[in-house]
């Protein structure tokens, strides 16, 4: 069987190959070659994969209950939720229901628009390291990819993202940045997605604001008003994150009504075809949580993000600005040491993320209970000596 | 050459190089079709006027299970309520834990099996796949219609070949047209929705013989989606065809007997090597965590399902009896859904059930002047369907079937 290993070593070095490298298990090709990934064992504090720890809630597991309907028969049923769910979404984000897709994770959406709007002349453009799925499905294409470098803040570099833009086919900007969870205020992003559109008017931007609900910067928006006018800016949600439902497999896209069609188009209705039953009534049920109730999560998670990022910062570790419910911290040492590490005492740490691999871990944040106990082997593990890089 | 690029070479069946503007038509999918016509259903119940008071709608339109997944799936989907919020690779079970449970079922190996959002994916994939402008797609007239939908609404080359007059695919018919040279995929659905006939297995296996033997690059694809059904002694899985012959797989789905057609969940199963183009399409985490915990705990009750094909015949058997004691054809039904000839348009008789609360099937062209799909519900909703359908068939038909009336 062919493991991620041998295959980074197959397509050899360069940057191309580092953004190859940089995919991880979330990715379709590691998953088609890696059918034996292994679950979390049971009592392992898992901060692997930027979940919300505490799940989607009551109503929206209620939700899930009615779907059984009355005699647990409707799960054999073909749905007809996807227009309820779409219908719900539009509500929730002021915008008409042709201006949403739906997608079996927002995977289905950067699986579309990467299909869709790169070609062998139209690449797609990212920063590095972000995350794989676009550049993933373009290389397995044969469309080209243009890595960008972050800044030294490991924030996008607008002006070099700007200029690698020009005549891309598609822009991939995930802000909050996976997986540095580092953020471009509104502003700033508005005038990113206005200076693409006048110097490459063909380029399509896909504004990934998976992350949305956990930032805290004052300077913080959506983009979903500029991707309704903008035929070529597309937005990108999830219900995996915030929303606490990755196990269900439901994201969006919402866009201008031509784009949105295309998208549609191209991959089956999107969603309809793809998302389970039980997904679309949970989502109807959790978009339509009182915003408040995201609040209190978007703030549960400061304070944890507060104690993590203030512990690493007391010992040295100086951890990216993060405002998602991850870090991105220099622990001076290769990630996969800190990572076996950490597994042997039952914490999981997320995987290598080229060209920071041998410096820097990506740590997702759990309830601050699990957060606690998580320091504790996390400084165990880094007082031994780091063997060489 | 990173292996993906190679695969994509390969998927796009071409050795010109990757990405020629050509590829996006092969490229292109599917629309869910099941899926999809439930949603426009849903959609029209919503203008459609209430029935009468106690009147309650009997869905026989889409050859779902009308029970459900049953007690034990449910009770799975309960238990990972706490497990909503981790990515299917990280609940336990995992996704790969239902890959290995369908491996540990079929005696293989996971990297035999491909999973899919519902069979769907599967056939989207296959399309992609193996079917490009100069690789045609071979299939049947009727049959499920995903990948014929996908081949014209990417204009690629298709044969579309009739089934006989017993409503049976037409082997010797599809063997000629793979046989051509050109074909990238013969899709055969056994037993074939709509007509709910079925091949036994000596007729398939001397298929895929003739098939490899004039065309080995040609990949055939058994869709045996209504494999659980069949009581036909002849009939016999084509799993193992697909695991020691190259360029054979089989597609399956949960949305049948398994009663999951909600949860999305089918899978491919054949060789490792037939699979790859499938395995690299593959959407990431297709399959979500109660769909894996629910699909492993049905794959361990076995008896659920021998329960669910024993219900099914016997509903099968009065539907079939009632539709003849009225007058009207069944095919030879191995499904859980009949094929029947009503003298009259499938869109008359649909509509005048619809009135009274019974939906049956859509239009299956070249049939939908005389043929109506109809599934099989349970048997109290067979019972008042079969009422309705006596009264409809009773009630003077338009002129477009009149001159068959009284047969």
């Amino acid at each position: 069987m062919l493991t991620r290993r041998t295959f980074v070593q197959t397509v050899g070095v360069g940057a191309a190959a580092a953004y190859i490298g940089a995919r991880g298990r979330e990715n379709a090709i590691w998953s088609a070659f890696e059918p034996t990934l292994e679950a979390v064992e049971p009592g392992v504090i898992c901060l692997s994969s930027n979940e919300n720890p505490l799940g989607p809630g009551p109503q929206v597991l209620d939700a899930v209950k009615t779907a059984f309907g009355p005699t647990g028969a409707l799960p054999g049923r073909y749905s007809g939720s996807a227009r309820d769910l779409i219908d719900a979404i539009a509500k929730k984000q002021g915008v008409k229901p042709e201006n949403v897709v739906l997608g079996c994770g927002s995977t289905q959406i950067l699986r579309s628009a990467t299909h869709l709007f790169t070609a062998k002349d139209k690449a797609l453009v990212g920063t590095i390291p972000t995350y794989e799925e676009c550049a993933g499905y373009a290389e397995m294409m044969g469309h080209p990819v243009r890595p960008v470098a972050l800044d030294s803040n490991f924030k996008i570099d607008l002006d070099k993202f700007a200029d690698a833009a020009k005549g891309a086919g598609l822009v991939f900007y995930c802000n909050p940045n996976n997986p540095t969870a580092t953020y471009v205020g509104a502003r700033a992003t508005r005038e990113f997605l206005q200076k693409v559109t006048r110097e490459s008017p063909d380029t399509y931007v896909l504004v990934d604001e998976a992350y949305f609900d956990y930032v805290t910067d004052p300077d913080h928006d959506t983009h979903i008003p500029i991707a309704v006018d903008n035929p070529h800016v597309i937005v990108a949600r999830t219900f995996s994150k915030a929303y606490g439902m990755a196990g269900l497999r439901i994201g969006y896209a919402i866009g201008h009504v031509d784009t949105i069609k295309k998208m549609a188009e191209w991959d089956a209705g999107s969603g309809t075809s793809s998302l389970n039953v039980l997904a679309m009534r949970a989502g109807i049920a959790a978009i339509q949580r009182d915003a408040a109730e995201i609040a209190a999560e978007r703030a549960r998670n400061k304070d944890v993000r507060d104690f993590t990022m203030k512990w690493f910062a007391d010992r040295g570790m100086t951890p990216t600005d993060s405002q998602a419910n991850f870090m991105f911290v220099n622990i001076g040492r290769p990630a996969k040491d800190f990572r076996e590490a950490c597994a042997k005492q039952g914490v999981k740490v997320a995987r290598d993320f080229p060209p920071f691999e041998k410096t820097h871990c990506r740590i997702s944040y759990g309830t601050m209970d699990e957060m606690k106990k998580a320091v504790t082997v996390f400084g165990d593990v880094l007082a031994k000596k780091a063997t060489a890089a | 050459m990173p292996v993906s690029r190679r695969g994509f070479l390969r998927l796009v069946g071409t050795s010109e190089g990757p990405a020629q503007t050509a590829m996006s038509g092969a490229f292109l999918a599917a629309r869910g079709l099941e899926a999809h016509l439930a949603e426009a259903q849903a959609q029209g119940q919503r203008a459609r006027p209430l029935l009468p008071p106690g009147v309650d709608e009997i869905r026989i339109s889409s050859n779902e299970n009308p029970l459900g997944p049953g007690k034990t799936a449910l009770d799975a989907i309960l238990g990972k309520f706490p497990e909503a919020g981790r990515y299917p690779f990280n609940s336990t079970p995992a996704d790969a834990d239902l890959v290995a449970a369908l491996a540990g079922k079929y005696k293989v190996k996971p990297e035999n099996i491909v999973l899919g959002a519902g069979s769907q994916e599967i056939l989207k994939s296959a399309m992609r796949a193996f079917v490009s402008p100069t690789r045609s797609l071979v299939t049947a007239l009727p049959t499920f219609e995903n990948c014929t939908g996908f081949a014209n609404k990417y204009k690629l080359p298709l044969t579309e070949v009739k089934v006989d007059s017993a409503m049976r695919l037409d082997v010797d018919g599809m063997i000629a047209a793979a046989s051509k040279g050109g074909a990238g995929l013969v899709f055969f659905n056994n037993p074939n929705n709509p007509t709910a006939t079925v091949h036994g297995a000596t007729t398939v296996a001397d298929m895929v013989e003739r098939i490899r033997k004039a065309s080995p690059d040609t990949v055939i694809l058994i869709d045996e989606a209504y494999h659980d059904y069949v009581t036909d002694p002849s009939y016999q899985t084509a799993v193992p065809l697909a695991l020691s012959i190259p360029n054979v797989f089989v597609a399956r789905t949960f949305s049948k007997a398994y009663g999951m057609a909600g949860m999305r969940i089918g899978y491919a199963i054949g060789m490792a090597d037939t699979l790859k183009p499938l395995a690299t399409l593959k959407m990431p985490y297709n399959v979500s965590v109660f769909g894996a915990a629910a699909a492993i705990a049905s794959l361990g009750d076995p008896q659920h399902i021998d329960d669910e094909r024993a219900r099914n015949t016997d509903v099968r058997a009065f539907t079939v009896k009632a539709l003849q004691d009225m007058g009207t054809r069944p095919a030879d039904s191995q499904g859980n859904f009949v094929f029947v000839d009503i003298g009259r348009p499938a869109k008359e008789f649909r509509e005048a059930c619809a009135k009274q609360g019974v939906m049956v099937g859509r239009d299956f062209p070249p049939f939908e002047k005389t043929h109506c799909r109809i599934s099989i519900g349970t048997m109290d909703e067979m019972k008042k369907a079969t009422e309705v359908f006596r009264s409809v068939l009773k009630a003077t038909t338009t002129t477009a079937s009149a001159g068959k009336d009284g047969r």
